[in-house]
């Protein structure tokens, strides 16, 4: 640590690289912290849990009792045990008292990604309540056909207001905040949508998993899906004609560059992984939507028909998230499988998690750390970290005493959040000797013989 | 080498102390693991681990001894309880089994005992070192408020309890101040109440005595002292002379005598009791005015040992009943005391045979013929100690006879005379013809009629216990004359119910009753009546139909014959009707053997179990239900013998 610092102060290496190994280090010691502590208002599981993207300082989260609440992760509202525990409580609780109430469990509860002033749940009750944050009120809502299983709003997005939502109908339906009506209905799952996440590289791009087991990108601004990811298409195809390449170059300009930045440090840990070097160059240049490099040559209408066929997991898919780059999803299955997909070549790269266990029944929310690349996944009762690009487990956070459902990396101070059927929202923090504090008789052996 | 040797060291240790039937782990043993693990870190991480695996063993009592052992480490080392609370979550479900699909393993009573145990431990653990451990926090926190476990709340409850008990005191602190402020202000008129009753007192007295002076005592004269030598009579004289000192109430000072015992009364029950509440008040009452208190106490005192020596005073001068009657009683009770007996066991039996000895003490035969000693063996030597003067013989003699119940025919007993069949000592005016009044019936015929026939009463068994060693522990209680259904014949058995064989049996020796009179008149009656019995059978055999008789052997032989066909066909399934005795037996060679932790697991097998085994089985089934179906068929054709 020290010596990191030496050189830092003495130039031998950059800032960003020493962020990166501080960070590194207090990622890889995640433990659970006796020093903060959530106190959950929540009487049933909780379901969602999302800080908000502006501050990093608030935490929403969504209980089966119709419950949402806020806290204050920075800020502690009361100390216990001279000091050495900071509670945090609940500042804001909206139940089934409220008079706009969700009736039945919040499945899920997401900021508005622009600023804290407003927040989306979606509830088993069939309605995405928008409600003011200040005022505890709901602003506009939505009734979707069947249980809302699960709310997204583009982090990226300038020119829309978009809620996506999954529920127990097929379609995945848009719901405009600035008109207050639908704007899209996507249909082409064959069951309810368990799983939404809107695309980190575009606005315009969202990914959805179903309960019939497929993951399908949409763009929003065309009708119908571009893309259904296939779990046995693990190959590079042939590679595309040169011309193509030239012709699509200027659509991925602004998403290559973008991902340059990060894919230098990343090249020589995923060269073993997917066993391709040349893969890299390629998949810089190559076209996100592939249906255009195949529109080249005429699909017959079965062979499209199979591929719209296609299935990411045996099973449904129960949770989807994209790496902060946009290159990489990660989606979780029924069938007890943590899938790793390239998204530009929608190949399965076939990283063997080793997962013993997930659960079935309930989308659950997993978390990506960016800079060891982690990946944080809730198996049964215990929270797992595994390493993204060779799939071993590097941390196990056991302590729940039922399913863990939701977990958040704050990525700001290095804090993992988790929420389980046990009702307890746990914090997870880096490891901090504990200072011992007067009023508190201190923690040491005791051998009487 | 050395690290290896001792790290499988605290492992075999914490086996050994696991591997045991008690309910306690061994104090040597646990000392010993203490010890080792203390000295150094490796080995207690070795603990953990090895604990962690034992408390996964699929036995109930192993687990409960391991964790008693974690509970012995975890309250005294740091780093134990950070190895520990890592696998809480593990470690509850293990011991408490709150996980639907992880339930305890075998011994339910033991279980149960665990998961106890273990929320117990979780609490104390909860208390003392939660603040420092989250995880503890959090598992005790999901045990009480998810799954509403109840915990025994050790701590508040000495709480409560110590709350409640100073609660309790404070208002007793509370009410004595109150009294005390209240006897502040009300002290004087207390004080003078009490003066004006033992004044008026005092008056009453007064009066009875001015009046008493003119009479004169009697003399007393030596002689009459001379009379009453006995000191108790001379006791009795001073009281009566005392009592003649005293003044009696008469018409004239009865008003006198009213007003005296009416103040008497009210300074007795109600003076003297208030102010010895007062006193009780002023001790325990704690008060910043502690010299005021101190005054009113020892005036109260004061007053009280006034109060009392009024009272005596009044007592003296003996106005006063109730005390008197109350020695009268005294004496009655102390002379009226009962002499305890000796002998508690005399039971209603014994008192009868007493009676009836002493109601025949005429006929000394009689009286031992009524002796029953069957069940008054502790009586007999109080019998006995009558008649030490009989000599050996007659002793020996009387040992040996034998017992007859008491009847009339006592009254002749040992008489060898004819008796005068007519003659009865009243002279009867017969009108049923002639009467032979010299008709005698010989003595042989008389004794011949005075057989004693006695049923067979069978001799009460003192039946034996089985003493057969149970396998937890003890002897077997049951009383069996020959054979205990569970340990076999019964056989003399030593304290530790090891057998003991004996060479020789118990002589059965036969009681040489002596009694050959008796045995050849019983042969004479029994060969007079069998000759009168043949005699008729002769006579029937010659006049019966004989015919007949043959014509009924006939239908006889017949229905025989039906009745051997009908019960082939139901025997045949029947027969094997409880007879898989022999299959399943076997099972006893394991009954004596030391217990051990797989026999806690095995199940015990109940009476009902065994009869379950023995009726339930498919064969013994199916032969049930064949037979009922035959019975049903035989019924059906009973009914309906022309339908085929």
């Amino acid at each position: 640590m020290w010596k990191q610092v030496r050189e830092r102060e003495t130039g031998v290496i950059n800032s960003k690289l020493f962020t990166r190994r501080v960070k590194s280090d207090r990622v890889s010691s995640l433990q659970l912290s006796n020093h903060k502590e959530i106190v959950s208002a929540h009487r049933g599981a909780i379901n969602s849990l999302q800080v908000d993207l502006t501050e990093g300082r608030y935490l929403l989260s969504g209980g089966s009792d119709a419950s949402v609440a806020v806290y204050d992760v920075q800020r502690a509202t009361e100390y216990v045990a001279g000091g050495l525990v900071a509670k945090h409580k609940n500042i804001l609780l909206v139940d089934k008292q409220h008079e706009h109430g969700h009736k039945y469990a919040v499945s899920s509860a997401i900021w508005y990604p622009v600023d804290t002033g407003l927040f989306v749940t979606g509830s088993y009750d069939h309605f995405v309540n928008v409600w003011d944050t200040n005022t505890t009120q709901v602003v506009m809502n939505f009734k979707m056909p069947g249980k809302v299983y699960k709310t997204a709003m583009s982090a990226l997005s300038t020119s829309h207001m978009l809620i996506a939502v999954g529920s127990e109908d097929v379609q995945v339906r848009l719901c405009d905040i600035a008109s207050g009506a639908f704007s899209h209905t996507l249909s082409g799952h064959r069951d309810g949508v368990m799983s939404l996440e809107w695309s980190t590289s575009s606005e315009w791009v969202l990914l959805t998993g179903g309960r019939d087991g497929a993951i399908r990108f949409w763009d929003i601004r065309r009708a119908g899906c571009f893309s259904v990811l296939n779990q046995s298409h693990t190959q590079l195809g042939r590679r595309p004609p040169f011309l193509q390449r030239v012709s699509t170059n200027k659509a991925s300009t602004s998403k290559s560059s973008l991902a340059s930045v990060s894919s230098k440090s990343k090249t020589s840990q995923r060269k073993h992984v997917n066993g391709n070097g040349s893969k890299q160059s390629s998949a810089a240049k190559k076209n996100v939507i592939q249906e255009k490099a195949s529109a080249g040559k005429r699909l017959h209408p079965g062979l499209i028909s199979s591929r719209d066929r296609s299935t990411a997991h045996y099973g449904a898919v129960i949770g989807l998230k994209m790496t902060s780059d946009g290159q990489y999803l990660l989606s979780a299955g029924s069938d007890s499988r943590l899938r790793l997909w390239d998204v530009e070549s929608c190949c399965n790269t076939l990283v063997n998690f080793d997962i013993v266990r997930l659960q079935t029944s309930k989308p659950m929310q997993l978390a990506v750390s960016p800079d060891p690349d982690l990946v944080f996944v809730p198996c049964m009762s215990t929270v797992k970290a595994f390493s993204m690009w060779s799939g071993q487990t590097m941390l196990s956070f056991r302590n729940h005493y039922d399913n863990v459902n939701s977990c958040w990396y704050n990525e700001q101070d290095q804090e993992l959040y988790t929420g389980a059927s046990d009702r307890q929202i746990l914090v997870w923090s880096p490891f901090k000797s504990n200072l011992e504090h007067e009023g508190v008789a201190p923690d040491q052996d005791n051998w009487s013989d | 080498m050395e690290e290896e040797r001792k790290t499988t060291a605290v492992a075999e240790l914490i086996e050994k102390a696991t591997n045991s039937i008690e309910p306690n782990l061994d104090p040597r043993l646990l000392k010993s693991i203490k010890f080792v693990v203390r000295s150094s870190e490796l080995d207690l991480r070795i603990a953990a681990q090895t604990l962690m695996n034992l408390m996964k063993r699929d036995h109930s009592q192993v687990r409960y001894l391991t964790l008693l052992i974690i509970d012995e480490l975890f309250m005294r080392s740091k780093l134990f309880r950070t190895l520990l609370v890592e696998k809480l979550d593990h470690l509850l479900s293990l011991s408490v089994g709150f996980r639907r699909n992880l339930p305890l393993p075998a011994p339910p009573a033991v279980a149960s005992l665990l998961r106890s145990k273990a929320i117990e431990f979780l609490e104390k653990w909860n208390t003392t070192f939660g603040i420092h451990y989250r995880q503890l926090r959090l598992g005790y926190d999901y045990l009480k408020n998810t799954l509403r476990f109840q915990f025994p709340n050790l701590q508040a409850n000495a709480a409560r309890m110590q709350q409640q008990r100073s609660e309790r005191e404070r208002k007793t602190k509370e009410i004595l101040l109150n009294k005390f402020q209240l006897l502040k202000g009300s002290f004087s008129t207390i004080k003078d109440e009490i003066q004006s009753t033992i004044d008026e007192i005092g008056e009453c007295l007064d009066i009875i005595k001015s009046k008493d002076e003119n009479m004169s005592l009697a003399p007393i004269d030596d002689e009459e002292m001379e009379e009453f030598r006995n000191s108790e009579l001379r006791q009795i004289r001073f009281d009566s002379l005392k009592e003649g000192e005293k003044v009696h109430e008469n018409s004239e000072n009865k008003v006198v005598f009213d007003a005296l015992r009416e103040s008497y009364k009210l300074l007795v029950t109600k003076h003297l009791v208030s102010v010895q509440e007062w006193i009780s008040v002023l001790i325990r009452v704690e008060t910043s005015e502690n010299r005021f208190r101190d005054l009113m106490l020892k005036e109260f005192i004061d007053i009280r040992n006034r109060v009392q020596l009024v009272k005596k005073k009044c007592e003296e001068s003996g106005c006063i009943l109730p005390n008197t009657k109350n020695h009268e009683e005294d004496d009655f009770w102390e002379e009226g005391q009962v002499e305890t007996h000796g002998n508690g066991r005399i039971n209603p039996p014994s008192k009868i045979s007493e009676d009836t000895s002493i109601a025949s003490t005429s006929h000394e035969k009689i009286e031992y013929a009524g002796y029953d000693d069957r069940g008054l063996n502790g009586n007999k030597p109080n019998h006995d100690g009558n008649k030490t003067d009989l000599d050996p013989l007659k002793s020996k003699l009387l040992a040996e006879a034998p017992v007859m119940n008491w009847g009339s025919f006592l009254d002749n007993w040992g008489s060898n005379r004819d008796f005068m069949a007519h003659q009865r000592g009243l002279e009867l005016e017969s009108h049923w013809g002639r009467v032979d009044y010299d008709a005698v019936i010989p003595a042989a015929k008389i004794a011949e009629l005075n057989v004693q026939t006695t049923l067979y009463n069978e001799e009460p068994v003192a039946l034996q216990e089985c003493r057969a060693p149970l396998r937890k522990g003890g002897l077997c209680r049951r009383r069996d004359q020959r054979v205990c259904p569970f340990h076999g014949p019964i056989v003399c058995r030593d304290d530790e119910g090891k057998p003991i064989y004996q060479t020789s049996s118990v002589e059965t020796t036969a009681l040489d009753l002596g009694e050959d009179v008796l045995e050849q008149l019983a042969q004479q009656a029994v060969s007079n009546v069998r000759k009168n019995d043949q005699e008729e059978a002769k006579k029937k055999e010659h006049d019966k139909k004989s015919l007949k008789r043959a014509r009924l052997a006939k239908v006889r032989e017949h229905n025989d014959a039906v009745l051997r066909d009908a019960a082939l066909a139901s025997t045949s399934g029947s027969q094997h009707f409880g007879e898989d005795m022999g299959t399943m037996g076997g099972s006893s060679s394991t009954r004596n053997k030391k217990q051990t932790l797989a026999s806690m697991l095995k199940k015990k097998v109940t009476v009902k179990d065994r009869l379950s085994q023995r009726l339930l089985n498919t064969r013994v089934r199916d032969s049930t239900t064949k037979q009922l179906t035959l019975g049903e068929d035989a019924k059906y054709r009973e009914a309906f013998p022309n339908q085929w």
